[in-house]
């Protein structure tokens, strides 16, 4: 099998359940594991925990983002994953950092939750194509705040 | 370790000299536990460092074995004992230890590793490094026992992958094997450590949910089971391919639904056999019904199987009546099975059955030149319409068959019309075509049979150049109740007419609807109205 450089797309339902404090513990606690599990591999990309969905893109050689998502296919935590996109790529979207979380704080969520309301914002219909170019204008965004 | 101190004593007698050169490894310790004697094969077993000297605990830590509890006991109590060692280049050792009735003791060694391992080996699955199927038995046998001297239950779930061969097919049998194997990391995931997972061979694996208590059992296996059809069934991402399969899984419960293992096995695999019938991706606990389900289909089975050596088979001969001259064109062949305690035994019911178990191209076969032999014999050279069963295209003899049978029976071959369905036509479309070709080489005649109820694809009509089309008799039916029925009648007709093919209405019972079939410009008709499928000799008679 040639290591290609791939991108891989998906989003699943949360089943992360308990008060919002909780839910914000958890989603810590994943993307702190997909840090360090994900650098080590190669594997680079974008999380976001938005209205009880996850929506993740995934970077890097064939084979690491292969074992990375068959052990998120094996993630109670995740349900009714769907697959968006898997494709060979030239570059990366995402480079030099593992993974963001995007939806940091409450208020953040209320800002994407206002995001669905006003313009019709739902992952679950979003295309691959389009969710990663989302999720990579958010991580521009907050790279350019840390750097504020 | 250090350097020992003293060479082994030189053996000064022939018993001396036996125990020096014997096949077995050999130490003698005195009473304290020390070396007092290494023979040249416990030499090479501790790789030159066994000699005279040391303490026995000192010896083995020099090969990294943990510290053997067995035999210090032993040692300090002075009496035998025998210990599995593991030294840390990963050989397994046996120690004896037997004390000597002159003091000490006599220490010998078993280099167990490649026994123990290929025993290891061979209760494995070598592809996802599973149980294999005698393991399961092996373990299931243990289960039970523990499970009827404790009184605890247990539950047997086998799981079947769903679209699993068109993997293999369409991404060849590496990519099969891997998903296969991904799908035994996922069964290792859903089940908990005390579980024994096993894979059966193909696609098919086991799990033997063992020590959940009480009612809970059958709430733990239902969760189990629900969790795996989940688990399974989400999608696999696989040498840069998106792939799905889907899981069915059955479901027997120790003691409800048996108490032996074959017993637990069969019953599971019934509820399988149920799950996959009731759409697959789904799992079914094992009800008694389906045993009694089973048991009648297997009945009908022995009887089919030989129902054609017992001659049990005859055929009925259906008019087919022309709409230009009002006279019988030809007939129909349609088989009849009449067993003598059963009765008559609907088509509908044993030639799915008979094609299944593969029966269905003998008694295809026999069909075929029954009708022939009947045809040639009529007073005029009506037509013999026969049916295939796509199982018949299947083996590679059905031009052979078909010339033979003319040849047997001398019918003409422009008398003979084939009827295939679109069923025929779906798997390998073009292999059945050569087929037809074939066929259609002898100088017989091909129709398509039952239109407008299956796929209804125009492709096969135009891949190949039927001589007739068949209306269903649905259709025919529902024409006097039904714009639309008429408006599909009449379609077929037209179509029909324009490709060059000629079309039979089927079913036609009642003059309204002969009036209809004719008005929408039918070539044929076949139904009650126009004559019942009759014996052999009736039909003649009608050629009179």
């Amino acid at each position: 099998m040639t290591d290609d450089l791939r991108r891989l797309v998906y989003y699943s339902r949360n089943r992360t359940a308990g008060a919002p404090e909780a839910v914000d513990g958890t989603i810590r606690g994943i993307l702190e594991t997909s840090r360090v599990n994900n650098a080590r591999v190669g594997v680079t990309g974008a999380l976001m925990f938005n209205a009880g969905c996850f929506a993740q893109v995934l970077e890097g050689p064939t084979s690491a983002v292969e074992a990375t998502f068959e052990r998120i296919q094996q993630d109670e935590r995740h349900g009714d994953v769907a697959l968006l996109a898997y494709d060979v790529v030239e570059n990366r979207l995402f480079t030099d950092w593992s993974m963001a979380y995007v939806g940091a704080s409450q208020a953040e969520v209320a800002r994407y939750g206002d995001l669905a309301d006003s313009s019709g914002f739902d992952i679950a219909r979003m295309t691959g194509d389009r969710l990663c170019a989302v999720l990579h204008g958010l991580a521009l965004e907050e790279e350019a705040a840390a750097a504020a | 370790m250090p350097v020992p101190s003293a060479a082994p004593v030189p053996p000064l007698d022939p018993v001396g000299a036996a125990l020096a050169e014997m096949a077995t490894p050999l130490l003698l310790l005195d009473a304290g536990g020390t070396v007092t004697f290494a023979n040249v094969r416990a030499a090479s077993l501790f790789a030159g460092a066994a000699s005279a000297g040391p303490v026995l605990a000192a010896l083995l830590m020099s090969q990294g074995a943990v510290k053997p509890r067995a035999l210090d006991d032993a040692l300090r109590a002075g009496r035998p004992a025998r210990e599995r060692l593991a030294f840390a280049d990963g050989r397994l050792v046996e120690a004896a230890l037997a004390p000597l009735s002159s003091g000490g003791f006599a220490l010998t060694f078993d280099d167990v590793t490649e026994h123990v391992r290929s025993a290891a080996l061979a209760r494995l699955e070598p592809l996802t490094g599973l149980c294999n199927r005698a393991e399961l038995h092996e373990r299931l046998g243990a289960a039970l026992t523990e499970a009827e001297r404790a009184g605890a239950p247990l539950a047997v779930l086998l799981l079947d992958l769903d679209r699993f061969k068109a993997v293999n097919d369409t991404l060849g049998h590496p990519a099969g094997d891997a998903l296969l194997r991904k799908v035994a990391e996922r069964l290792r995931n859903a089940a908990r450590q005390e579980d024994v997972i096993a894979r059966l061979g193909g696609d098919e694996f086991a799990i033997l949910q063992i020590g959940r208590a009480g009612a809970d059992a059958l709430r733990a296996a239902e969760a189990l089971a629900a969790r795996l059809v989940e688990l399974v069934g989400r999608t696999y991402v696989l040498d840069g391919q998106m792939l799905n399969v889907g899981a069915s899984v059955g479901i027997a419960l120790y003691p409800a639904d048996g108490r032996g293992a074959d017993d637990l096995m069969k019953h599971a695999d019934l509820a399988l056999y149920r799950a996959k019938a009731d759409g697959r991706a789904t799992y079914r606990f094992f009800e008694p019904a389906m045993n009694a389900a089973v048991q009648a289909r297997r009945s009908l089975e022995i009887d089919l199987r030989r129902a054609l050596a017992l001659k049990q088979f005859s055929l009925a001969f259906q008019p087919q009546v022309s709409l230009e001259t009002g006279t019988v064109s030809g007939f129909e062949a349609l088989l009849r099975w009449h067993h003598p305690e059963r009765g008559p035994i609907s088509p509908a019911t044993f030639i799915p059955l008979a094609e299944e178990i593969g029966v269905i191209v003998g008694i295809g076969e026999w069909a075929l030149r029954t009708a022939c032999r009947e045809a040639a014999s009529w007073a005029q050279p009506a037509s013999i319409a026969v049916n295939l069963s796509p199982v018949q295209f299947r083996g590679g003899k059905l031009v052979e068959t078909v010339t033979l049978a003319l040849a047997q029976t001398g019918l003409d071959p422009a008398r003979l019309e084939l009827e295939i369905t679109e069923g025929a036509l779906l798997d390998d479309t073009d292999g059945v075509l050569t087929v037809l070709n074939g066929l259609r080489g002898l100088g017989v005649r091909i129709s398509m049979d039952d239109f407008g109820t299956g796929y209804s694809s125009l492709s096969y009509l135009q891949k190949f150049p039927f001589d007739k089309i068949k209306i269903d008799q649905s259709f025919v039916r529902g024409m006097a109740g039904s714009a639309e029925c008429g408006a599909i009648v009449r379609a077929i007709a037209r179509l029909g007419a324009s490709l060059g093919m000629r079309t039979t209405a089927e079913g036609v019972e009642t003059a309204d609807q002969l009036d209809a079939i004719r008005a929408e410009g039918c070539s044929e008709v076949q139904g009650y109205l126009t004559g019942r499928p009759m014996p052999a000799d009736q039909a003649a008679a009608l050629l009179t």
